[in-house]
């Protein structure tokens, strides 16, 4: 059996364990339709011209899509891979060929399907809910892949970490609500304070909103990297940020007690 | 013969508690070698270490020639204690799973026959029984034919019918040259599957053979159990050592006494005993020493071994104190 025979048998098992977890299924899609229909109402009916929501809808795009690119992984990672040790799955997958690298890449194409479902749901509400602009730019596909891929890394180490489901859920929601509202998303940088502006750029989520936006929406203001269009240059950083992730995650996966 | 498990001296503790303490076992080709002892005893701990998902802190293992870390993993197959597979995939599904993470599996289906689900193999796992779920577990540990396989407490959960399903299974595999390392509670299990027995008490290996040569050396004699409310100084004068065992022992019940050394031709002349003392009873049963006596015996010296060493630590720790406060 081929590495991807043993990717494919992983996959197969995630993603039929997943669409039959119908309440799992459920608020996966609600989770960030809710925040569209709230954000977006607010966007429609308060531009006040200052503060929050000011920009043009086609903005928060970017916003909207890292609500799952960074939740859904956080959360379903750092649960699957509690559930995973708690019922001593790791400990047997330890004992067959499969590797860690290739139980994560399974888990992770079972993310990026789910997300990638997502996503087409989170534009279309978007233009439908607020009229946002869009351009369709083909990086939005690599964009949300690799965006997936470095938070199922960052997932993997929160569920190796904690010590229980519960545990996992809760780190990913302290660490991944923070992340969301500062990374350029849906607060730009000139509204906070500015010594926080290199913590911004630590965040992996920032280069996700900024190349997403340079992509989507022709009013950006994205800066150039080294001369390079910021669309291609923070797809680029963020895959070698997701490069570290995945393999960070993979390697904190537990293989003995 | 060609030891396919062979561990030395293996150390293991977790904190202050020993979990492995000089373990050394080796177990040949096509061997069925039984793990049996209290709970604590280490028992997981040693299947751990020997499959490579715990790194023991001293000693070496091999397995099928290598490190347990770097073994092939085609060859093995192992059924952790505490395994749970995906709830809502399928039983038939779960099988299938397992089988296509290995290069050579067999056919899931032939899998689901032999562990007898078959009729269940559509229904998901979190719906099918205690019995069942640990039979589809113990399938998982079969997809790849392996060479080698660990079971630890693989019939635990199941019913008698679905344990002799597992039992005839193991044989089939023992037959056909598997080397099995299982676990077990079921001294019947051991006795009846294993060609060789380990006893590990406190994390060591304080006895090992096969059942026959166990029970003639650690088993004690065969007993005629009497249930009477009559004390042991009523068969004062009884040709045969006479007790009332300890409750602890487990083995009889409280209301009895055993008569012991005794064949089965002369259980007449106790029975002439009783009635001509007019001692009353209710039932006489007569037992020939299995591999649960051994298991009593030898669990129960290690027990007052152990409480010995602590008395004589505390002792010792008391001493100095009072010493030092002199």
């Amino acid at each position: 059996m081929s590495r991807m025979g043993r990717v494919r048998a992983e996959t197969s098992a995630g993603w039929r364990s997943f669409v039959r977890r119908r309440t799992a299924v459920f608020f996966t899609f609600f989770f960030p339709v809710i925040l569209i229909v709230i954000f977006g109402a607010l966007i429609r009916t308060d531009p006040t011209g200052e503060g929050l929501f000011t920009e043009p809808a086609a903005y928060y795009v970017p916003g909207y899509l890292a609500v799952v690119v960074l939740f859904t992984p956080l959360s379903r990672m750092g649960s699957e891979v509690a559930r995973h040790r708690e019922g001593s799955r790791f400990e047997k997958l330890a004992t067959t060929p499969l590797t860690r690298g290739e139980w994560l890449l399974a888990q992770t194409a079972v993310n990026a399907a789910i997300i990638g479902l997502a996503s087409l749901l989170i534009l279309g509400l978007v233009i439908l809910l607020t009229g946002a602009q869009i351009a369709f730019s083909p990086l939005l596909i690599p964009y949300i892949l690799i965006g997936v891929v470095c938070f199922c890394g960052v997932g993997a180490m929160l569920g190796s970490y904690t010590d229980s489901q519960d545990g996992a859920v809760a780190a990913s929601n302290a660490i991944g609500l923070p992340l969301l509202f500062l990374s350029e998303t849906f607060i730009s940088l000139s509204q906070l304070p500015s010594w926080f502006g290199p913590v911004v750029n630590l965040s992996p989520l920032t280069y996700f909103a900024r190349g997403v936006r340079a992509a989507t929406y022709a009013g950006a203001e994205v800066s150039t990297v080294a001369g390079i269009d910021p669309a291609l240059a923070n797809l680029g950083i963020l895959t070698a940020l997701a490069v570290v992730a995945f393999a960070l995650g993979a390697r904190s996966i537990p293989r003995t007690d | 013969m060609e030891a396919v498990v062979e561990a030395t001296n293996l150390e293991k503790t977790y904190g202050d508690t020993v979990a492995l303490s000089r373990a050394s076992l080796s177990v040949a080709r096509g061997e069925v070698f039984a793990l049996i002892g209290p709970n604590g005893a280490g028992k997981t701990t040693l299947v751990r270490a020997l499959t490579g998902t715990t790194e023991p802190d001293g000693g070496s293992a091999r397995i099928l020639g290598a490190s347990p870390g770097a073994v092939d993993r085609d060859r093995l197959g192992v059924l952790p204690q505490e395994f749970s597979p995906p709830g809502r995939l399928s039983a038939r599904e779960l099988l299938a799973y397992y089988a296509g993470l290995y290069d050579d599996a067999r056919d899931p289906e032939d899998v689901l026959a032999d562990v007898g689900l078959v009729d269940a193999g559509d229904t998901w796992y979190e719906d099918l029984s205690g019995g069942q779920q640990r039979r589809a577990c113990v399938g998982s540990a079969l997809v790849n034919d392996p060479d080698l396989l660990f079971l630890d407490e693989p019939t635990t959960g199941i019913d008698p019918a679905g344990r002799r399903t597992v039992w005839r299974l193991i044989e089939d595999l023992a037959d056909a040259g598997t080397t099995v390392v299982l676990t077990t509670h079921d001294m019947a299990e051991a006795e009846r599957l294993a060609d060789r027995v380990g006893l590990l008490a406190d994390g060591s290996l304080v006895a090992q053979g096969t059942p026959t040569d166990l029970v003639q050396e650690h088993g004690g004699s065969s007993r005629l159990t009497v249930e009477t409310e009559a004390e042991p100084d009523a068969f004062a004068d009884l040709a045969y050592p006479v007790d009332r065992p300890e409750r602890a022992r487990g083995r009889t019940p409280d209301n009895a006494v055993v008569v012991r050394d005794i064949d089965p031709a002369a259980i007449g002349s106790v029975v002439d005993y009783l009635e001509k003392r007019e001692i009353e009873y209710t039932q006489l049963s007569w037992a020939e020493p299995d591999l649960e006596d051994v298991y009593l015996a030898l669990a129960d010296a290690t027990e007052r071994e152990r409480t010995d060493r602590l008395e004589s630590e505390s002792g010792d720790a008391d001493l100095a104190q009072a010493g030092e406060t002199a």
